[in-house]
C-alpha cells in the first residue's frame, strides 16, 4: 500500500514537471527574444508571482499580435526566488551567463532584489525591478530601472485626497512594517502635515499579523476622525473589518496597493465606504486603461485586474518599447532606457523615464470610493 | 480604564483563537513527544476543505464542520501512517523532521491546487454583534471559545477516565512498558492523531471564518503561535495549553498596549522564554511529574558514521578548489557559494546540535548578528570589511552565547522551542531597533567583499574566499571535535547527569560550543551581508534556522563532512528542480521525507 501511495506520487510529480518544461518549450521554437524574470512563485509571496504572470501574458498576447518585435516574439523564462536573497542571486548569476537573456525583471522584495542588483550591475544586464519602491533600488547602479511608483510621488496624493478632498483633520495611519510601508508612512506624514492634517498616531504591523483589535483600540483612544490604511489588500481588509467590528465609524483611506476585487471580496460589508487613491479605475476613459480592462476580463474570464496585474502589464509593455529602441544588445538596451518616451501606461498615462533617477514620475491619480461593493469615481460627497 | 477592559478582552478573543491550534499540539506531545510542525499544515488544509464545503458545496455549518473534522482526521491519519509510524524505532529527531517535510508538502500541495492568492471565507453564523466594553463580539468568538473550552475538557476527561486514554497516557510515561501490558501503541498514536488532525482541521476552518480570509501563508505563523502557547501552558498538558494560549493573547494585547503594534510577537517570544527559565515543563506541570524528556540521550541515537578515507577527502576538497578553472557557469559557482555559506552555518549548528545535543531552531539570529555587525562597521566606521567579518563573527559569538545562555538548563525539545524564540526575539529588535539597524529600510549599499585592498568582485574569487573560509572552520572543527573538548561535548550530549557526576561543567561547556559555533555562523551571516550589499530583518528569517537544522540532520548530527554534503544538497536540489517551476518545493519536500524515512541517522551519521 505504503509503496503504491509513493510511486504514485514521484509518477504525478513527474508528470507535472513534463507537463511543466513542456509548456516552455513551446515558446522556443519562434527564437523569441527572451526576458528573464526573477519573483515568486512559491513561499509567502507566491500570490503576486501569479499575478505578475497574468500581467505579462496579457502584454505578451498583445505585443505578438501586433507582430512581435520586428518579426520576433517576445516571451519570458520566470525562475522562482520565493523572494529569497540566496536565490534570487543565483538566478541573477543564471541570468547574467545566459546570453539569451536581454534583460531581467524584478525581483519582488527589497532584501532578494537589491542582493541580486551588485551581479546585474558588474554582470551589465538591466534589472527592471517594477515593483521596487524602496529609495535605494536604483542607486545600485546604471543598470537599475525602475517604474515602481515612487512613494514621494503617490503619498502627497493620497494625502491630498485625506485631507484636501476627505477634510480630515486628525489622521491615525497604520502601516506595513516594511521597508515600502515605512518610506510611505514618512512621506505621507510628511505631506498630511503641509496640508494641515494632525497624525495622532502611527502603528507599524508586521506582514503576518492577523489580528488589529487591540492596535484599533490603540487608535481610538488617540481619537482621529480618520484612519489611514498603507497596507495591501489581504491586511487592509482585515484591519477594516476589524475596525467596524471595534466599533470605529471613522473614514478609512487606504493606499492604492488595496486596489484589487480581493479587497472588496475579503473586506465585505466592512470596505463600504473606503476612500482609495488608485492610478486607474474601471471607468477611466484612458484608451490604453480601456484596452487593458477588457482585454484582462477576456483573458481570464471576467476577472477585474489588480494594482500588481497593471504594474506587470505596464512593465512588459515597458520592456517591448525599450527593446524595439535597443535591440537585443544589453548595454545598447541600457541606453534605450534614456531614450523611451512617452509609452503609453495604465499607471502614468504615459512614461518616460528621468535619467537621473532611472524612475518614472507623474503617476496617474484617480480618487476613488467603495460604493455597493465596487470601486468607483468619489462623487465628491462626504461618507 | 475602560480601554484596559477591551485589552483584555481582545487578548482574550485572540488567545481563544490560538488555544485551537495549541491544543491539537499539546496532545500529540502528550503521547509522542514530538512537536507536530505539521499541525500549521492540517489547519490550512481545514481551511481550505472548509471553502470548498461553504463556497462550492453550500453546505450548512453543523456539516462543514463534520465534513472539514473528518477529512482533517483522515490526513491526520494517513500522515501517522506512512510518515510517522516508519520511523517509531529510528532516532528521535527523525520524526521531527519529517513533520517539517509533511508540511511542505502538504502546503504545497494546497497552493497548487488552490492558487497562493487569499479567498473570503465567508462565516455561516448569523452577523449579530454583542457591545461588550468599547468593542463587539461575535457569535463566532464565542463558537471559538466554546470548542477550544469544550475540547479541552472532553479531551482531559478522556484522557483520565476512558480505557483508551488510560492507554494514551500510559503510552506517553512508557512505550516499552505499555506494550508488555498489552497496550496497542500504534492504535493509541492513531487515536490521537486522528483527534489533533481534527481539531487542527476545524479550528482552520474558524479561524479563517473569524478573519473571513484563508491564505497559504496561515500555515506557519499558526505552528509558532500553538507552539509558544503549549509550551507556556506546559508541553503536552491539554487543559494547560488553554490557559497558556490565554495567557500569551493577554500578554500581547497589554504590549501592544503599552509599546505599540510593532512590538507585539517580542513580548509573546520573551513571555515563552522567561516561562521556560522559570518553569522549564511549563505554568501547569505538577512538581511531581516526571520530565518530560528522558534523562540519557535517546534523543539523538548513536550510529555508525561514515567513514571516509581522508585521501577521498583531500581529493574532493581539490576538485572545488579548482572548480572556478574548468568550465563551469558562473550560476553554478554562485549556488555553491551559497552552498559554502550555508555550510558554515551547518558547521556551527552541527556543533551546538549534534556533538553538545542543544538542537536550535534560532541559527538564522546569529547569522543576522554577524551580519548586521559586519555591515555596520565597514560602513560608519569604514573598518576593512575582512576585519569586519571577523567583528561579526566574534560579536555573533558573544551576543549569541549570552542571548542562549538562559536556555542552558533545559533539554531536548524545550532548547529548540527556546532557541526558536531568542531567534524571533533578535529579528524583532532588529526591526524596532531603528537608531542602529535602521529598522524595515535596511541596509543598502554595503562595501563589496574585499582582502587586503583587493575586491573580491568575481564569482571566482568570491567562491575561492568562501571556500576557504569554509574549509578552515571546518578544519578547526574537526580538530576540535578530537580533542578531549570534543568528547567532553559528546559525554554531555549522551548523559548530561553522567557528565555532571565525572566533573564536567555544562554550563561551560555549552557556552564553549556556543561560542565556537557562533563564530563561524557569524562569519557566514557577515559574509552574505557584504555579497548582497543589502539587508534587512527579512533576510535571515525563520525558515532559514529551519533549513539549518535540516541540513544538519540530513548529514548526520554532529558529522562535520555531513553538515557540507547536506549543504550542498540541500542548496543544489531546489535548484536542480527549477525546470519544475512551481512543483520545485513539493518535490524537495517530497525527497526529504523520503531521505528521513530511510536514512534518519543523517547521510553520512552521528559523530
Amino acid at each position: 500500500m505504503s509503496n503504491i501511495n509513493r510511486r504514485t506520487l514521484v509518477q504525478g510529480s513527474l508528470a507535472m514537471m513534463a507537463g511543466a518544461a513542456f509548456s516552455r518549450s513551446a515558446f522556443a521554437d519562434a527564437e523569441p527574444i527572451l526576458l528573464g524574470v526573477s519573483g515568486p512563485l512559491t513561499g509567502p509571496n507566491a500570490q503576486y508571482g501569479t499575478q505578475w504572470k497574468q500581467g505579462f501574458d496579457l502584454a505578451l498576447d498583445e505585443i505578438t499580435a501586433a507582430g512581435g518585435i520586428d518579426g520576433r516574439k517576445l516571451a519570458y523564462q520566470f525562475e522562482d526566488s520565493q523572494s529569497d536573497p540566496r536565490q534570487s542571486v543565483a538566478i541573477a548569476q543564471k541570468f547574467v551567463s545566459d546570453p539569451k537573456i536581454v534583460l531581467e525583471l524584478g525581483d519582488f522584495s527589497s532584501p532578494a532584489s537589491m542582493a541580486a542588483s551588485p551581479i546585474y550591475q558588474r554582470g551589465g544586464l538591466v534589472q527592471f525591478g517594477f515593483t521596487n519602491s524602496h529609495p535605494d533600488f536604483t542607486k545600485g547602479g546604471d543598470f537599475m530601472w525602475s517604474t515602481s511608483v515612487s512613494q514621494a510621488d503617490e503619498q502627497p496624493l493620497l494625502a491630498r485626497y485625506a485631507v484636501k478632498s476627505l477634510g480630515l483633520k486628525k489622521l491615525a495611519v497604520l502601516h506595513l512594517n516594511t521597508d515600502w510601508g515605512r518610506t510611505s508612512r514618512d512621506y505621507f506624514n510628511n505631506a498630511a502635515k503641509e496640508y494641515g492634517a494632525e497624525i495622532v498616531v502611527t502603528e507599524g504591523y508586521i506582514a503576518e499579523e492577523r489580528d488589529f483589535r487591540s492596535t484599533l483600540v490603540r487608535v481610538r483612544d488617540a481619537n482621529p476622525d480618520g484612519l489611514v490604511l498603507i497596507s495591501y489588500y489581504s491586511d487592509g481588509a482585515l484591519i477594516a473589518r476589524q475596525a467596524r467590528q471595534v466599533g470605529l465609524k471613522q473614514v478609512i483611506c487606504a493606499a492604492s496597493s488595496v486596489y484589487s476585487p480581493k479587497f472588496l471580496e475579503l473586506g465585505g460589508e466592512a470596505v463600504e465606504d473606503v476612500h482609495v487613491g488608485t492610478r486607474y479605475f474601471p471607468e477611466d476613459p484612458r484608451p490604453e486603461v480601456q484596452k487593458f480592462i477588457a482585454g484582462f476580463k477576456k483573458k481570464y474570464n471576467g476577472l477585474e485586474p489588480d494594482a500588481f496585474n497593471a504594474y506587470s502589464y505596464d512593465a512588459m509593455n515597458m520592456a517591448a518599447a525599450v527593446i524595439r529602441i535597443g535591440g537585443t544588445d544589453r548595454r545598447a538596451i541600457r541606453d534605450a532606457f534614456a531614450k523611451v518616451k512617452d509609452v503609453p501606461s495604465v499607471i502614468f498615462g504615459t512614461a518616460t523615464f528621468d535619467v537621473a533617477t532611472r524612475r518614472v514620475k507623474g503617476a496617474m491619480n484617480a480618487e476613488l470610493v467603495v460604493r455597493k461593493g465596487q470601486f468607483a469615481l468619489w462623487d465628491g460627497k462626504p461618507t | 480604564m475602560s480601554s484596559w477592559l477591551d485589552y483584555t478582552i481582545n487578548g482574550l478573543i485572540v488567545g481563544n483563537v490560538y488555544a485551537l491550534v495549541a491544543v491539537g499540539l499539546a496532545l500529540i506531545f502528550g503521547v509522542s513527544r514530538l512537536i507536530n510542525f505539521a499541525q500549521g499544515s492540517i489547519y490550512l488544509v481545514g481551511a481550505y476543505i472548509g471553502w470548498v464545503a461553504v463556497v462550492q458545496l453550500h453546505t450548512p455549518l453543523p456539516l462543514t464542520i463534520i465534513l472539514v473534522a473528518v477529512v482533517a482526521a483522515l490526513v491526520g491519519l494517513i500522515i501517522e501512517r506512512f510518515g510517522l509510524r516508519p520511523l517509531q524505532n529510528s532516532v528521535r529527531i527523525a520524526p521531527l523532521l519529517a513533520t517539517i517535510g509533511i508540511s511542505f508538502v502538504l502546503d504545497q500541495l494546497v497552493m497548487l491546487t488552490f492558487s497562493p492568492n487569499p479567498r473570503a471565507l465567508p462565516s455561516q453564523l448569523p452577523d449579530v454583534r454583542f457591545q461588550v466594553g468599547g468593542g463587539t463580539i461575535g457569535p463566532l468568538d464565542l463558537l471559538i471559545a466554546g470548542v477550544g473550552i469544550t475540547s479541552a475538557l472532553l479531551l482531559f476527561v478522556f484522557l483520565r477516565y476512558s480505557k483508551l486514554g488510560w492507554a494514551v497516557r500510559a503510552a506517553s510515561q512508557d512505550r516499552d512498558a505499555a506494550m508488555q501490558m498489552g497496550v496497542d501503541v500504534n492504535r493509541v498514536n492513531q487515536a490521537v492523531f486522528g483527534i489533533a488532525a481534527a481539531l487542527g482541521g476545524v479550528s482552520g476552518m474558524l479561524v479563517g471564518m473569524y478573519y473571513n480570509q484563508i491564505d497559504t501563508a496561515m500555515s506557519l505563523q499558526a505552528t509558532l503561535k500553538g507552539v509558544v502557547a503549549e509550551v507556556v501552558g506546559g508541553a503536552g498538558n491539554v487543559p494547560g495549553a488553554v490557559v497558556g494560549s490565554l495567557l500569551l493573547g493577554l500578554v500581547e494585547s497589554y504590549g501592544v498596549a503599552v509599546f505599540g503594534t510593532s512590538y507585539r510577537n517580542l513580548f509573546a517570544f520573551l513571555l515563552l522564554v522567561v516561562v521556560l527559565v522559570l518553569r522549564p515543563n511549563g505554568l501547569f506541570a505538577s512538581a511531581r511529574q516526571a520530565p518530560p524528556e528522558p534523562l540519557t540521550g535517546t534523543f539523538i541515537a548513536p550510529s555508525r558514521p561514515l567513514r571516509i578515507p581522508c585521501w577521498a577527502l583531500s581529493a574532493a576538497v581539490a576538485v572545488f578548489a579548482i572548480l572556478p578553472l574548468l568550465p563551469v557557469s558562473f550560476y553554478v559557482l554562485q549556488t555553491l557559494i551559497n552552498a559554502w555559506l550555508l555550510g558554515m552555518l551547518a558547521l556551527s549548528l552541527t556543533l551546538v546540535a549534534g556533538t553538545i545535543g542543544q538542537v536550535s531552531l534560532g541559527h538564522a539570529a546569529l547569522l543576522a548578528i554577524g551580519a548586521y555587525t559586519s555591515a555596520l562597521l565597514s560602513l560608519t566606521l569604514n573598518l576593512p570589511v575582512g576585519l569586519a567579518i571577523i567583528a561579526g563573527g566574534l560579536m555573533s559569538a558573544a551576543l549569541g552565547t549570552i542571548l542562549i545562555s538562559p536556555s542552558f538548563r533545559l533539554r531536548g525539545h524545550y532548547v529548540s522551542i527556546a532557541t526558536l524564540a531568542i531567534g524571533e526575539i533578535v529579528s524583532l529588535v532588529i526591526l524596532n531597533w531603528e537608531s542602529v539597524t535602521r529598522g524595515p529600510i535596511g541596509i543598502s549599499g554595503i562595501p563589496p567583499l574585499s582582502l587586503f585592498g583587493y575586491d573580491l568582485i568575481s564569482p571566482a574569487s568570491i567562491y575561492w574566499f568562501a571556500f576557504a573560509v569554509m574549509v578552515v572552520l571546518a578544519l578547526l572543527q574537526a580538530r576540535l571535535l578530537s580533542s578531549h573538548l570534543g568528547r567532553s561535548f559528546r559525554a554531555i550530549r549522551d548523559d548530561d547527569i553522567a557528565a555532571r557526576a565525572y566533573g564536567l561543567s555544562l554550563n561551560r561547556y555549552k557556552s564553549l560550543a556556543f561560542i565556537f559555533g557562533g563564530f563561524a555562523a557569524g562569519v557566514s551571516g557577515g559574509i552574505a551581508a557584504h555579497l548582497y550589499s543589502y539587508i534587512n530583518h527579512e533576510t535571515f528569517n525563520t525558515q532559514q534556522s529551519i533549513l539549518a537544522l535540516t541540513v544538519v540532520i540530513l548529514g548526520g548530527l554532529g558529522n562535520v563532512v555531513g553538515a557540507i554534503v547536506g549543504a550542498v544538497a540541500l542548496v543544489g536540489l531546489p535548484e536542480v528542480f527549477r525546470i519544475a517551476a512551481e512543483y520545485r518545493i513539493l518535490i524537495y519536500g517530497i525527497v526529504l521525507l523520503l531521505l528521513v524515512r530511510f536514512r534518519p541517522q543523517g547521510l553520512l551519521g552521528t559523530i
